[in-house]
């Protein structure tokens, strides 16, 4: 924004930017009651609180991961730690120092005996998941399952068809990105038209790290590295790239048709048996193609994605995008307010998720911008509130009509998953868990897989 | 419509003493229909200084009982028709697709102590048989409605359609006020400033009952 603006003038744009904003979010429905802290004089106070009941949680497995998704449940309001579960006793302990409530337990199968626990979050090394994850459903508990759901498509498949027929209980994938909200208010904008025709996406990972962990132990050091592993590994485009092609389907609107990949190791040369260096091209009908990369060798630029249209490029980066038109592009308007920002020889226009939040956090000079929150916090935070209703959905239905009626409380399930809080469920995650283990094995062929459609069907 | 509360007592009296009497004389024989699990919704609109909002739920429970040999028959004269209703839907399941707001009206609605919303019927007049015997029947009908443990009378009208032999949709419309049921409109603030909800709602439903084949038995609980 310009430096020289008057502060006349930069009220009247921040109230316009707001204002557009406020516009559209009421048009994509919903109007966003909260609880109001200051009622003005005359108006009823009303402290409504927008927080929903608790959910008692686990965890089953601790390793960094599971420790991340610790720290990100201590910051819920509703989600308290029952149980932590690891094999390993170094990493059950340090899980605790984020849990001090929870009890420990070395077997999962504890954790799924335990009555107060009602949701369970897998976050142990995928291959992993198969036998937790089933058990976890069959106790009557609903399951956040780590994305890839699985390390093979045959494991993958156990578990969305064991989820699709747990119909009393929520099931996530933890492909975090869905419940975005930087992302889902991208994806409105890419379907309202505004980027054109599309034309072609490309996403990168660049990190300069081995992905290898140490131990005292052999033993536990071989468990520790079954990202290296063949036998145990979905490798990078398994572990990564399954959420900027989680992305890409969502924004692409479909599922790739074939893959091709290629990949080495150029730099880590330890003795594992996984690429360091991946290179991957995913078709998608019309002529689409996703081109993805990711190294452990060099960091280059880090991470991003850019989807092509024929009237702009949007750029997503670090939980922010930017919009660079073309100069033949129609005038959508709006932009001429928006936040610009210079990214070499290109202006960026920025496009973020409720703005209206982000002007207020600038006026009242501090509390970070809403966008800035980490996707997992949102998919957690999903995840809390689907278990919730769905719960409470089961319940009311009980109370009224034969639970044991399968169809009609299915159907009635149904109705509360289109009104759920955006997540992807076992739909989502088995189908972009299949496209990654077959990209994966494209890239340790080296060669071009077509996708045949039953791969992708749960039938 | 106005509050009654002094009333309640009084009314539950009366209804155990006239359930007493039907128990005895005719419970065998009523007919009775019961909530179908799906194809029933209970939809809330109100406004707010922002835009209108809609709230919705798929649960009508509960069931409707006509009084021995009835048949909804084309051949039907206008008058008084012996008939009970009592249906609840959850307040837990009435949702906006935003759960902040889904949360500040279970909280305004007291749903912890209230979890659900009721509806006695007190009196059906058949206003108008329909030609055909798919045509809509069409009532007058009176009754009590509790929202937030608050129970006040309604009279609204209601279309019953016979959607199969032994399957009815009743359908109608109320308008109440939140503030008549002890309910505080939310007023939140926004970013820009703050909004505030309507007093008025409307409640539309269409609820979808069956008819069973076993004998009916009286309602449980006659409150």
């Amino acid at each position: 924004m310009n430096k020289n603006t008057n502060q006349a003038d930069l009220n009247r744009r921040e109230f316009l930017k707001g204002s557009s904003f406020s516009s559209l979010m009421a048009l994509m429905g919903g109007i966003a009651i909260q609880a109001d802290d200051k009622p003005k004089a005359g108006d009823a106070p009303t402290n409504y609180k927008t927080t929903g009941a608790p959910v008692k949680c686990a965890l089953i497995g601790c390793g960094a991961w599971g420790r991340e998704i610790l720290k990100t449940l201590a910051i819920l309001p509703n989600a308290p730690m029952v149980a932590v579960c690891d094999t390993y006793g170094v990493s059950l302990r340090r899980a605790k120092g984020s849990a001090p409530q929870a009890e420990s337990h070395e077997d999962y199968r504890k954790v799924l005996e335990k009555k107060d626990v009602q949701a369970v979050i897998v976050a142990t090394p995928t291959h992993l998941h198969r036998e937790i994850v089933l058990a976890a459903l069959q106790a009557g508990k609903h399951v956040y399952c780590e994305a890839p759901l699985a390390a093979s498509v045959e494991d993958a498949r156990a578990i969305a068809t064991a989820a699709r027929a747990s119909l009393k209980v929520h099931f996530q994938s933890g492909l975090q990105m869905r419940s975005d909200p930087q992302r889902q208010f991208l994806l409105q904008f890419i379907r309202s038209g505004a980027m054109g025709k599309t034309i072609k996406a490309r996403a990168q990972w660049h990190r300069k790290q081995s992905w290898r962990y140490t131990s005292a132990s052999a033993e536990r050091e071989k468990d520790l590295n079954w990202r290296l592993q063949k036998s145990t590994s979905p490798g990078l485009i398994g572990e990564v790239g399954v959420h900027h092609l989680d992305t890409a389907c969502s924004f692409i609107n479909t599922l790739p048709i074939s893959v091709t990949g290629f990949g080495g190791i150029m730099r880590w040369n330890d003795g594992r048996e996984v690429p360091d260096t991946i290179q991957a091209v995913f078709e998608f009908p019309e002529g689409i193609r996703l081109s993805y990369e990711a190294t452990l060798a060099n960091s280059f630029d880090a991470d991003y994605e850019v989807y092509y249209g024929t009237d702009s490029a949007i750029m997503v980066r670090d939980n922010k995008a930017w919009m660079f038109k073309e100069v033949d592009a129609p005038l959508l308007g709006w932009e001429v307010y928006a936040q610009k920002d210079a990214f070499y020889k290109e202006t960026g226009i920025a496009l973020i998720a409720d703005a209206t939040k982000s002007v207020k956090a600038a006026s009242s000079g501090g509390e970070e911008a809403a966008y800035a929150e980490a996707p997992l916090r949102h998919a957690l935070q999903s995840f809390i509130v689907n278990s919730n209703a769905h719960s409470s959905g089961v319940e009311d239905f009980s109370a009224n009509f034969d639970v044991n009626d399968a169809a009609a409380l299915k159907e009635y399930l149904e109705s509360i998953n289109k009104v759920k809080q955006p997540h992807a469920g076992y739909k989502e995650g088995y189908e972009t868990t299949v496209a990654v283990l077959k990209a994966n094995e494209a890239i340790l062929k080296g060669q071009k897989i077509e996708f045949r459609k039953e791969w992708f069907s749960l039938k | 419509m106005k509050s009654y509360r002094s009333h309640i007592i009084g009314n539950i009296f009366v209804t155990l003493l006239l359930s007493v009497f039907v128990r005895v004389n005719t419970a065998e024989t009523w007919v009775t229909y019961f909530a179908a699990p799906n194809g029933s919704k209970v939809k809330v609109e109100g406004t707010s200084t922002l835009h209108d909002w809609i709230m919705e739920s798929q649960i009508i429970g509960g069931k409707l009982e006509f009084e021995s040999g009835f048949q909804l028959d084309p051949s039907l004269k206008p008058g008084k028709i012996i008939a009970r209703v009592q249906v609840n839907t959850p307040v837990r399941s009435l949702k906006s697709s935003k759960d902040s707001m889904d949360q500040v009206m279970q909280q305004a609605m007291k749903q912890d102590k209230f979890p659900k919303i009721e509806y006695r019927l007190t009196e059906l007049v058949l206003k108008e048989a329909p030609k055909a015997p798919e045509g809509p029947y069409l009532f007058d009908s009176k009754g009590e409605l509790t929202i937030a443990g608050t129970t006040n009378k309604i009279a609204m009208p209601v279309t019953i359609l016979r959607v199969s032999p032994t399957r009815l949709k009743v359908s109608g419309a109320t308008n109440v006020k939140m503030t008549e049921y002890g309910v505080t409109p939310p007023a939140p603030k926004i970013a820009l400033g703050a909004i505030k909800t309507g007093d008025d709602i409307k409640i539309l439903f269409d609820w979808v009952a069956v008819q069973r084949s076993e004998t009916a038995k009286a309602p449980e609980k006659t409150q």
